[in-house]
């Protein structure tokens, strides 16, 4: 009987030796940083941005690898069944594609079972703003609009995403009928939002903000609990009195499950000390992407609440799921 | 209206030797990505972007990654006239004559013509660009969903008529090329459709595994049938460049597919592509002989390859401009720049003037570059039909399969390659023209959109076509268009009857 527990003592240890040295190694080779998003998006640019000052803190170079199309699902496929030695990292944990989409379908793997979160580097607050022509000056304006007319048009990137979700809940909370315009993409809604197409839409702040400085567009809220930072002069909903608080789009790192732990702690560190780094954090600024890092456990808690948000949101405004 | 201050500061920042140097790097990458098949510029661009942070200045940075851009689409035609495989969308209606001129030993003409074209036409579109950005980017905004569908309802009607021999034939093909872009995920709501149970069928088809597939694969397979004497690619060669005549007809093609480019390749999206279609339509109609269009017309290869280089370099009005990349290239440039800590859009020309008109002016020297670096290609690539068909069909094949699998890393695209190879064979042997059908895979999606998109802001009304003023002309000439060649097919066979008779 002792003998057994000495022999898987010795076994357990042997295994947690291994596994640190190998930690200790690592990183031992260049680290891919999948987007599976395309280029010169919000989160290929977050992506590419970390490279840059990477090199300062890392000992090998991150690579920024876009897996896109398919709606963003294969390229998370491609992480999940990725071996889980730390050297292939899905970006965009908590997009709308994690957050949103599994309320609407089955997806090809499990949330919570085949990946293993890291950390978060920051949240893109979502922001509803009318063309520059547009008569509305507030939020009360553009809903006293829509309460005189059969409905009102808005322009969103995708269909079931995290935008279309929040002004969906708005149209809700007004009481105006808002029908959804989805596009082929954020830059695709702007674009058609900025030509007057629809009477209103928005984005995130990165999307909208030059159009705001050169009087294309007039944002008049945003979406979340307090006033977002890149923007700070535009109310949040609730200050307009409309009960509208979404995550908007949330970028994390995860990666496979069954990566070692020392791994996933190195990550975390290292991510966390690019977090604050000046440079870092000016890139940031100037893209209009405002740094947010929680560390693994503080973000894991995090994820789940806004899902679970999501998830009844999709009850309450009754969209059809499958 | 021209910003002669701005475009001397440019030129300084652009003879540069550091900027000079990388600008010759990212012609002759770009020339080389568009020769071969499979990765794109847009790839290419994402590769080098890791090395582009390197380089000390942004605006060093961009003009290599434009270089690439650009000339892209000057190697694109290279494989669409020797090979017939077009390496891009825009260079699907190259095929047509350009292929034909090959077959009747006048590869060179038509791969120099392609050349002086895209000079001509790249560095017409950069006069307009340094002209009149501005006012161009406010107007390609008034197009919305009702203007693109009525625009893609033009170009598929474009497409099937595009070598005429028979619209029924061209028709058919156009359907199916818009079944097979229907495969894959709803462009609106992002569910899975038409994927029969196969995982990789949900992302949609590649374009480039189905133009290999289409034209490459089913070329081989079609001159497989003929002996190895009578094969196409053994043909004498005649001349090696375009002949006087051959200048004298393609001129005003040019100046016409390079205004026609200029203006469609300010629309996001498949401005490239529809300008080309638009374009060959256009030399067709004006021709004094189009009977010779589809059977090698140096017009057929003129206007197109013109078109889609000023399309090319119109499309940067948009990001510079707006801040909106219309296509994957300037996407990733649109990247490189934010990652530079500069935003694309109204206040570039402000705030950052040395990138807006370095970036200008590189592309004037570059387009000088591509055209001093393509015309002694052409001698070069002329040499490579001299080689034996036996030994040249298995290299294609290799390079097909290589280029196809380097796109998505996938073995299923080479079995879509290999399946639409075959169909590409039985369709030629049927003599349908696989052109409409590729045209519609690409329009396809885009049409759907915009038409969801429109009976969605007019809930459900289809007037919303014809009342918007842009739209209802493209609608109108639309109409006209068809009822035209109804017209014009009655007369014939009426004649034709008439002869019997």
């Amino acid at each position: 009987m002792h003998k057994r527990i000495w022999t898987a003592l010795v076994a357990v240890f042997a295994v947690v030796a291994a596994a640190t040295n190998a930690a200790a190694a690592y990183p031992e080779k260049p680290i891919q940083l999948i987007v599976p998003y395309g280029a010169g998006g919000s989160t290929d640019v977050l992506a590419r941005a970390i490279a840059q000052v990477a090199p300062k803190y890392f000992s090998q170079p991150l690579v920024v690898v876009n897996k896109p199309g398919g709606g963003a699902i294969p390229g998370r496929v491609d992480v999940a069944r990725s071996k889980a030695d730390g050297y292939t990292l899905l970006f965009g944990w908590g997009s709308g594609e994690d957050l949103v989409v599994p309320h609407q379908r089955p997806l090809p793997y499990d949330l919570f079972k085949d990946f293993e979160t890291v950390c978060r580097m920051s949240v893109h607050s979502i922001v509803l703003a009318v063309p520059a022509a547009s008569p509305h000056k507030t939020l009360a304006d553009l809903v006293k609009a829509g309460k005189s007319k059969e409905y009102t048009t808005a322009s969103v990137s995708t269909k079931g995403a995290s935008v279309d979700i929040t002004f969906l809940l708005f149209g809700k909370a007004a009481g105006i009928k808002v029908t959804t315009i989805p596009g082929a993409g954020g830059a695709d809604a702007i674009t058609k939002l900025v030509g007057g197409h629809v009477d209103f839409g928005g984005g995130h702040p990165s999307e909208v903000l030059p159009h705001i400085k050169a009087v294309r567009l007039r944002a008049l809220a945003v979406a979340l609990d307090k006033r977002d930072t890149s923007i700070p002069d535009v109310p949040t909903f609730r200050e307009a009195g409309y009960d509208v608080v979404t995550a908007g789009s949330v970028k994390g790192v995860a990666v496979p499950k069954g990566t070692p732990k020392e791994v996933i702690s190195y990550l975390e560190k290292k991510f966390k000390e690019i977090a604050d780094d000046a440079e870092f954090q000016k890139i940031m600024n100037d893209i209009g992407q405002p740094v947010m890092y929680q560390g693994a456990e503080e973000y894991k808690v995090w994820f789940k609440q806004a899902y679970d948000q999501f998830g009844s949101l999709y009850k309450s405004l009754g969209i059809e799921t499958k | 209206m021209f910003d002669v201050a701005g475009l001397w500061l440019g030129f300084q920042i652009a003879f540069s030797p550091v900027n000079l140097l990388w600008g010759l790097i990212g012609c002759v990458l770009g020339t080389a990505v568009g020769v071969l098949p499979g990765l794109g510029p847009a790839a290419t661009i994402a590769l080098l972007l890791p090395i582009s942070m390197k380089m000390g200045s942004p605006v060093t940075a961009i003009i290599l990654m434009s270089g690439i851009f650009y000339g892209a689409m000057y190697g694109g035609s290279t494989t669409s006239i020797l090979l017939k495989i077009p390496g891009e969308a825009a260079s699907v209606v190259t095929c047509i004559d350009g292929y034909e001129m090959a077959k009747q030993g006048r590869a060179g003409p038509a791969l120099g013509i392609a050349a002086i074209g895209s000079f001509i036409a790249g560095t017409i579109g950069l006069i307009g660009l340094t002209a009149m950005a501005p006012p161009l980017a406010e107007a390609a905004l008034k197009f919305g969903p009702a203007e693109y569908f009525s625009l893609t309802v033009l170009g598929l009607l474009l497409a099937t008529y595009l070598t005429g021999d028979s619209p029924l034939k061209g028709l058919t093909m156009a359907i199916l090329g818009l079944m097979l872009g229907c495969i894959g995920l709803d462009p609106l709501s992002g569910a899975v459709r038409f994927d029969f149970g196969v995982a990789d069928l949900q992302s949609n088809i590649d374009f480039v595994t189905l133009a290999m597939g289409l034209f490459g694969v089913g070329e081989i397979l079609f001159s497989l049938e003929k002996s190895e004497t009578a094969s196409i690619l053994t043909t004498k060669i005649k001349n090696v460049f375009p002949t006087l005549a051959d200048l004298a007809r393609s001129g005003w093609a040019m100046v016409r597919g390079s205004v026609i480019g200029f203006l469609v390749g300010i629309l996001p999206g498949g401005g490239a592509v529809l300008s080309s279609l638009i374009s060959y339509a256009v030399e067709k109609k004006v021709s004094k002989h189009p009977e010779e269009f589809g059977h090698g017309a140096i017009e057929g290869v003129a206007g197109p390859e013109s078109a889609n280089n000023a399309a090319a370099s119109s499309s940067f009005i948009p990001l510079l401009t707006l801040g909106i990349p219309g296509n994957a290239s300037t996407a990733m440039i649109f990247a490189a720049l934010l990652i530079h800590g500069i935003t694309p859009g109204p206040f570039l020309l402000k705030e950052h003037a040395d990138v807006f008109w370095g970036v200008v002016a590189s592309m004037y020297i570059g387009n000088v570059m591509l055209l001093v670096l393509n015309l002694p290609l052409v001698g070069i690539w002329v040499q490579l039909l001299r080689v034996p068909y036996a030994f040249m069909a298995p290299l294609i094949m290799v390079l097909t399969l290589v280029g196809v699998y380097s796109v998505n890393n996938s073995v299923f695209d080479i079995w879509v390659m290999l399946v639409m190879g075959i169909f590409g064979y039985l369709a030629r042997k049927l003599k349908f023209d696989l052109g409409p059908l590729l045209l519609a895979f690409v329009l396809g999606p885009i049409m759907e959109r915009s038409l969801r998109q429109a009976l969605l802001i007019s809930n459900g009304d289809f007037a919303i076509f014809f009342v918007r003023p842009i739209s209802g002309a493209l609608m109108a000439i639309a109409i006209l268009f068809v009822t035209y060649n109804l017209w014009a097919a009655r007369k014939e066979k009426r004649k034709a009857q008439a002869k019997a008779a």
